[in-house]
């Protein structure tokens, strides 16, 4: 088995919260498919209509609002950029989202089921430079780019 | 305008952008985390727009001792040719 092949993790609910501090009402990944170290991260959300944000974001029409898309978006690229980190970097750190540009080219409903593929544009040791795509089936819902970075907690 | 000076006004442009600043506002030897205020993310998104619009890898050991805006332009245009 090549040492890329074992690079490879699924993560459940359980385990994305281990590196996801978001809890509900902003957690916004029920699984990662893999995981691939300074690769690709493909995270999964699955979308039921009786989300919190529905309810206001139509009452009339449920519509998935974009900032939750890049929500997902951005927690997918933190456990990717969590993996991707160098083994000496420091992890006791609060990953925070520098900037994001997206690109809405579908609603996303109730029943929807979101798969969040990240992959880095550059990697430095305490920022990232990702860019994102948003799948519903095999139509890109959402595309762009994202900046994180990876800031020391006793520097906060 | 030769080909470096060209680098030079690309890249000036290219910060100013990134800064929201006015190129003319930037000056070469202007520093760019104290005078400028650029902080960590900025400095990836100017590292990832040079390397996307000239098409190069800047070595990290490199960018450290990238401080001013006309230290940025060196390391492209050491890079480039």
């Amino acid at each position: 088995m090549s040492t890329e092949v074992e690079a490879v993790q699924q993560l459940d609910f359980e385990a994305v919260k281990q590196i996801i501090p978001q809890r509900f009402p902003f957690l916004m990944l029920d699984r990662i498919l893999e995981v691939r170290p300074g690769v690709c991260a493909v995270g999964l959300k699955n979308l039921t209509g009786n989300e919190w944000f529905y309810q206001g974001h139509f009452p009339k029409r449920a519509v998935t609002p974009g900032a939750m898309i890049n929500e997902a978006i951005a927690q997918t690229g933190i456990v990717f950029f969590h993996y991707s980190r160098e083994d000496d970097a420091e992890h006791d750190v609060t990953y925070l989202l520098g900037a994001i540009r997206m690109r809405f080219l579908k609603p996303v409903w109730p029943g929807d089921q979101l798969r969040l593929e990240i992959v880095p544009i550059r990697m430095m040791r305490h920022s990232a430079m990702l860019a994102a795509r948003a799948f519903v089936q095999d139509q890109v819902v959402a595309k762009g780019e994202l900046l994180l970075s990876a800031k020391p907690n006793r520097e906060l | 305008m030769d080909q470096m000076q060209c680098v030079d006004d690309e890249v000036r442009n290219l910060v100013a952008g990134i800064l929201e600043l006015e190129p003319s506002q930037i000056e070469g030897e202007a520093r760019l985390v104290q005078d400028l205020g650029m902080d960590s993310m900025m400095a990836l998104e100017i590292i990832a727009s040079v390397e996307r619009k000239y098409k190069v890898k800047l070595p990290e050991d490199e960018l450290a001792n990238v401080k001013t805006v006309n230290s940025v332009s060196e390391i492209v245009k050491r890079h480039v040719h």
